[in-house]
């Protein structure tokens, strides 16, 4: 599941996403502008310019921006830095699995189907580029919403 | 692709060596009867390209018979074939280690050939050509391929599978099996630009050849390839590795993942391996400045624990380190001073200090590809300078889509012009081994025949 943390990492990286290419964005523009804890937000962006995703500069007109073009950063490839292997519940995971106390893994229904959900959620998130989330048309989205309910 | 899978019948295979025979197999498991396959090779046997041309018998496969088999869904053609000849006992089993002679290997691919050829006799379907292919041209209806005989053959598309290109050795290093190596006192010294796999290689045809002098085997970091252990590779998903980082990044995670599995007593190769069916992925997805990165600084440490040899091999190398008739260096030769015999200096990457060699012989064993725009493959160099082709960004191989079609000096992806093995390693990475290739191939027919 996506956490707090990989949520706003992604959120502060579309609003990297939005800036002019190479200008810098200051943090604090950053977390006021998303909602997003200041002291959490510094611990997601070190995080991110560990993995390659963003540059940092220090100093008074110090800030953050992407280290490469948005559309090749994939929202998977953040996702993982940011919340470890992508899967729907712990024991869905091959490298972070955790067994559950409850159940019996070799016959649990609900692990089986969840290893399906995380090959779909791998499938989506590593096709989906941060450029084209950042585009994303927020209009559609009742549509959608109509079709579910 | 269906619209593309119907109007294609006619394809043309620029080289008959190992990735030629499996492409040729792989497209001709298709049912249209209209199918045309043309092979052409300039060797005077096909399946047998640079990597199975060795006729010595301690030339062996690096990987062991199961994963051998030309055929991406059946895995076990290879083993069956052993078999069906007598060349592997009757005990053992596909899991068996066993590591044939390439030669074997090459007779493997040959009569894999001549059976298809006698199937596909009264349909047409399979044309052989022994020629060397001069040029690649696209025509308004496909492509031309132009013959060193002056004649030339054409189809709606051509697939490139020249393999490892030869690229000539360096200086006053000659390569091993060459004209320019001709026979040498048995107990002259000899150097060895290279301790990789081809070095090994080198030093076991020495030894067939009676040579008893010290080999001296130099590269920039001196390191042996491991051996091979039996086995199971641990099981990844997609979902746990990461992907897209910075290389730095990704090694750590990857020394981290080695060391929790050997804390629960795994071997690393079975760490390595299970990361296997990922590497083409994990390398698509890297930036730019992680593959060149990769390629200058991690490449070396990869490929000795992920490209292994037989353990016999391993033994018979290690035994001649320690008695001191292989002596491998790190460091890189800064001169050399051609005579009777040479002088080579050799700075130490470690203690920089410079030791000289008194050597009869140089032998090129760097298996570096150093530009693919200057290939020995007259189709690969005409496809480069006519700019209907480029070299990828790391310029080790020709810059090919997913789709395994070439990319022109222009960015254009050809719709006629394609490639596989070796050749395509800027896109696929690790695409030198059978398992990969008959993967590739397997893929591509599907894309061009459905």
């Amino acid at each position: 599941m996506l956490t707090k943390k990989g949520k706003y990492g992604l959120k502060a990286l579309v609003h990297l996403a939005h800036m002019p290419v190479g200008q810098l964005a200051f943090v604090n523009d950053i977390a006021t502008g998303n909602n997003i804890p200041k002291k959490f937000l510094d611990a997601i962006l070190g995080e991110l310019r560990n993995a390659g995703f963003v540059q940092s500069r220090k100093g008074k007109d110090g800030g953050y921006r992407l280290a490469r073009p948005a559309d090749e950063i994939k929202v998977g490839h953040v996702v993982r830095v940011l919340d470890g292997p992508l899967a729907p519940i712990p024991c869905a995971s091959r490298t972070q699995y955790q067994r559950c106390e409850d159940c019996n893994e070799a016959t649990c229904q609900v692990r089986h189907l969840m290893l399906e959900v995380r090959q779909a959620i791998a499938e989506v998130l590593d096709q989906r580029s941060l450029a084209e989330m950042r585009d994303i048309v927020i209009d559609e989205l009742p549509v959608t919403v109509k079709v579910q309910a | 692709m269906s619209g593309r899978a119907n109007s294609i019948s006619s394809i043309i295979i620029v080289g008959g060596g190992a990735s030629g025979v499996v492409m040729a197999a792989h497209l001709l498991k298709s049912a249209n009867p209209d199918l045309r396959v043309t092979l052409i090779e300039k060797r005077p046997h096909f399946g047998q390209g640079i990597a199975y041309s060795t006729l010595l018998s301690a030339h062996v496969l690096n990987v062991s018979a199961a994963g051998m088999s030309a055929y991406a869904d059946d895995p076990g053609n290879f083993w069956r074939w052993l078999q069906g000849r007598g060349l592997v006992d009757r005990e053992q089993t596909p899991q068996t280690p066993f590591y044939a002679p390439r030669s074997l290997y090459a007779r493997y691919l040959g009569e894999l050939l001549d059976e298809l050829e006698a199937r596909e006799q009264p349909t047409g379907r399979l044309r052989l050509i022994h020629e060397e292919s001069l040029s690649i041209t696209p025509t308004t209806s496909g492509v031309e391929v132009a013959l060193a005989n002056g004649t030339s053959v054409v189809a709606h598309l051509a697939i490139l599978a020249t393999g490892h290109d030869e690229q000539p050795a360096q200086g006053h290093a000659i390569r091993m099996g060459s004209e320019a190596d001709t026979a040498l006192d048995a107990d002259n010294p000899v150097m060895v630009l290279g301790t990789g796999l081809s070095m090994v290689d080198a030093f076991l045809a020495l030894e067939q050849r009676g040579h008893t002098g010290k080999i001296v085997a130099v590269s920039r970091r001196g390191l042996l390839p491991s051996p091979h252990r039996k086995g199971n590779p641990i099981k990844l998903d997609v979902a746990d590795i990461p992907l897209g980082t910075q290389l730095s990044y990704f090694v750590g995670w990857f020394r981290d993942l080695i060391k929790e599995n050997q804390k629960a007593g795994i071997d690393w190769r079975d760490v390595v391996d299970g990361l296997r069916p990922f590497n083409q992925k994990i390398w698509q997805n890297w930036p730019a400045s992680a593959k060149r990165r990769f390629v200058e600084h991690t490449k070396a440490w990869w490929d000795i624990h992920r490209h292994r040899m037989a353990p016999e091999v391993y033994a018979k190398v290690t035994e001649a380190v320690q008695s001191g008739r292989i002596r491998l260096v790190a460091g890189r030769v800064v001169g050399i001073a051609p005579g009777e015999a040479f002088s080579v200096d050799v700075q130490s990457r470690h203690s920089q200090l410079v030791e000289t060699f008194d050597v009869a012989r140089i032998y090129d064993c760097s298996g570096i590809v150093r530009d693919i725009s200057t290939s020995s493959n007259s189709v690969v160099r005409s496809l480069v300078d006519r700019g209907l082709g480029r070299p990828d960004p790391m310029r080790i191989g020709l810059d090919v889509s997913a789709n395994c079609e070439i990319i022109a000096g222009d960015g254009t992806v050809s719709r006629k012009i394609l490639a596989v093995g070796p050749l395509t390693r800027g896109t696929f990475f690790e695409i030198d081994a059978i398992p990969d290739i008959r993967v590739q191939c397997a893929r591509l027919s599907k894309q061009l025949l459905g």
